[in-house]
């Protein structure tokens, strides 16, 4: 199936799936903090506040259904973080996944990259479907066999079996970040990837686990002088010598590895002005960036800070080229955002396959779609009541003031509990996932 | 006035979120405690400018306006010295939790006391340069320097250089520590700290990005002393705040707020431009 011309408006996104807890009640752990596809869109991994990755898989199309594609069913659930002690500086380490990276498959398992605070694992998914019947030794229930009794030898043969997936920790990628890990990032040599935490990236080989480079430190000789830090990292898609780095100051720096090992000074550096009519005092907090994500292409590169998206071009470093107001509506709120920690959010942002349209969360349970080409934009809700098979999810909006319309919701109504914080887009497909606190909704476009 | 109460709200409200941040799961978060404190500077900035320049307008429309009357009737009453300080310290109601603890440290040496004295002027100074506001500093300079006696000089000046870890003019000790004794006589019910604002205020800088230091170490009993600190920082601004209109003439006490509000046109763009 070929990824759709042009964005959000063209399409008629159906619901498809919703799995997770209908209770009102939400378990902390329940929580959904990352959700990726993996590279072919077959895979749809989740991790949660409780450290658990379930990994969902897209069933063969059916003959019978033409009218929606393959559903994703569970595939694999394993714990992949356990809370932990630092004993030397007292602290409890969050067993939360933050991230989670496939790695591009090159047999029949699959592997993925899982991190929390401080610690990344390599994860091995396999699948067994056969198991050896006709030991010698044992007998089916595993006992040994009495060796007297044993008159004559045999083969084993390997027999079907239920499908059974398993996970196993490869790799731990342990030790090497003293502050909180906030993204990690495959390169596309498919051997080594990036963990950057607030104050560091460390690049890594896949095999090896004892050691990493430092290739990006931005800790100042005297904390005090701290001003930044940075708030997220990926590689180029392509050149795998090409990463960026985007701070809390809303500056997003892209770096050369062939330049030097140590790439504290950038090759380019983008930044765009301040508007000075604008200034608040939370300027500073909506302005640091929460999310970067180069473009398929690997021509632009997006960044979500708080109220908007910046869609980059990698030749311009003064300004973007688009920028799509997410919420403005909330630009009058932000003193009580503040003060539900809501402002310190972060936001993820996602490219479709063509890189022709982009998606992010809001409130609410609020989604936004962009449409590059046509500079449409689309309000969506990922709620149980559009939860119908197939049924189509009616546009919305929010009304900033005036007069409300019908269908309009107002600002003041918003439930800012409700926060779509994570969303995928499926890299060849129209599907997209998007993770509700503990719920996670996939959404189809119809097929025209 | 407004913009004071939004600022002196957004204090609280940081300061609130700084000490939350000690007990949350997982340990300091940096970069949310970064941006905290630089709410915290900023909000500090107007709070504090808009007081000074509320003082400065009014020394500048009524030269023998009720503000110097309530000046030299304060400095009457608090004749600024290190004993005096400590009196006002000493009367001081007990106040729930972390007071007896805090006591403890502020009169454990006299010489910070001394020290807090010369740090509130020399903050008030470095908020004198940062607003350029001569009148302030007139109205620091006619204090009679026969009332800050000698001997004090020398010990806070040596507590001056080992405190001050912010660029400060250089050691005028013979300023009156005016605004921190006001700040003494009135503490409001929910304050619980005790009075040494100036001299942690002056910290409060250093503190914000110290605790960023205290973030790396993930050392939470020294994180704990930095929230104490906030907090008598955060009350001595408080107390500077209620001290204004609490003045001991009422009525110049409302009439400074008129003068300060009908001066605020011209410093509320400048307000609203930050």
């Amino acid at each position: 199936m070929m990824a759709g011309v042009g964005g959000g408006n063209d399409f008629q996104w159906c619901f498809s799936q919703v799995k997770g807890a209908i209770d009102e009640d939400v378990a902390e752990a329940d929580i959904i903090s990352t959700v990726e596809f993996n590279c072919s869109g077959e895979l749809l991994a989740t991790g949660d506040k409780g450290g658990r990755v379930v990994i969902f898989q897209r069933e063969q199309e059916s003959k019978n259904r033409l009218l929606s594609r393959g559903e994703y069913n569970v595939y694999s659930t394993f714990q992949s973080h356990e809370p932990e002690f630092d004993y030397l500086k007292s602290l409890e380490i969050e067993e939360k996944i933050n991230k989670i990276r496939w790695l591009p498959q090159q047999n029949a398992a699959h592997f993925l990259l899982s991190a929390n605070d401080k610690t990344i694992k390599l994860w091995k998914i396999s699948e067994r479907d056969k198991r050896a019947e006709g030991y010698n030794l044992k007998d089916e229930d595993g006992r040994l066999r009495d060796q007297f009794r044993i008159t004559t030898l045999r083969v084993p043969v390997l027999m079907p079996m239920d499908l059974m997936v398993e996970a196993s920790p490869r790799r731990i990628f342990a030790n090497a970040h003293t502050y909180h890990i906030n993204s990690i990032s495959v390169n596309s040599d498919y051997e080594t990837y990036l963990s950057a935490d607030d104050l560091r990236i460390n690049l890594w080989h896949l095999e090896i686990t004892d050691r990493s480079f430092n290739i990006v430190d931005i800790k100042p000789a005297n904390m005090e002088e701290l001003t930044e830090v940075i708030t997220a990292a990926e590689c180029h898609p392509h050149q795998c010598n090409v990463f960026v780095y985007s701070s809390s100051k809303g500056t997003i720096r892209l770096c050369d590895m062939r330049a030097a090992a140590l790439c504290d000074r950038h090759s380019k550096f983008f930044e765009e002005p301040e508007d000075p009519s604008s200034r608040s005092f939370f300027s500073e907090i909506i302005s640091s960036i929460s999310d970067v994500k180069f473009s398929h292409s690997g021509r632009y590169m997006m960044t979500r800070d708080y109220l908007s998206v910046k869609v980059w071009d990698l030749n311009m470093e003064n300004r973007p080229v688009e920028t799509y107001q997410v919420h403005e509506y909330l630009r009058s709120k932000l003193c009580s955002l503040y003060e539900n920690d809501c402002i310190f959010d972060k936001f993820e942002c996602c490219w479709n396959g063509s890189d022709s349209a982009i998606m992010t969360g809001s409130y609410n349970n609020f989604f936004r779609m962009f449409d590059r080409n046509t500079r449409r934009d689309i309000t969506l809700e990922a709620s149980r009541e559009n939860s119908k098979p197939r049924a189509m999810l009616k546009p919305r909006k929010v009304c900033t003031g005036g007069k409300r319309k019908k269908d309009e919701i107002s600002v003041d109504s918003l439930d800012f509990n409700k926060k779509i914080l994570h969303t995928a887009w499926h890299p060849k497909e129209n599907v997209i996932a998007v993770a509700a606190t503990n719920n996670l909704y996939i959404f189809q476009d119809k097929i025209n | 006035m407004e913009y004071k109460v939004e600022a002196h709200r957004i204090m609280s409200i940081s300061l609130g979120k700084i000490y939350n941040s000690r007990v949350q799961r997982g340990g300091i978060k940096l970069h949310k405690n970064l941006l905290v404190s630089l709410v915290l500077r900023s909000a500090r900035q107007v709070y504090l400018s808009d007081y000074y320049s509320g003082a400065c307008l009014n020394a500048q429309s009524e030269r023998e306006g009720n503000e110097w009357d309530i000046t030299d009737s304060e400095r009457e009453k608090f004749p600024p010295s290190a004993t005096e300080c400590d009196r006002v310290e000493s009367t001081e109601e007990p106040q729930p939790n972390e007071q007896p603890e805090k006591e403890r440290e502020y009169r454990e040496n006299d010489d910070e006391v001394k020290s807090d004295q010369v740090d509130c002027t020399s903050t008030l100074q470095e908020q004198n340069q940062n607003s350029s506001l001569d009148s302030v500093a007139k109205v620091s300079s006619e204090t009679p320097p026969e009332s800050i006696t000698e001997p004090k000089e020398s010990p806070s000046d040596s507590a001056v250089a080992e405190r001050d870890s912010t660029p400060e003019a250089n050691g005028e000790s013979h300023q009156p520590p005016k605004p921190h004794v006001c700040s003494n006589r009135k503490r409001s019910a929910e304050e619980s700290e005790s009075g040494d604002s100036p001299q942690k205020r002056t910290k409060v800088a250093s503190s914000n990005a110290k605790e960023d230091e205290e973030a790396e170490e993930m050392d939470t009993s020294n994180v704990s002393n930095l929230i104490t600190i906030f907090g008598s920082s955060f009350s001595g601004l408080l107390s500077k705040e209620s001290a204004k209109p609490e003045a001991e003439a009422e009525d110049s006490g409302q009439i400074c707020c008129d003068q300060m509000l009908k001066n605020l046109n011209p410093w509320s763009t400048a307000i609203v431009a930050f």
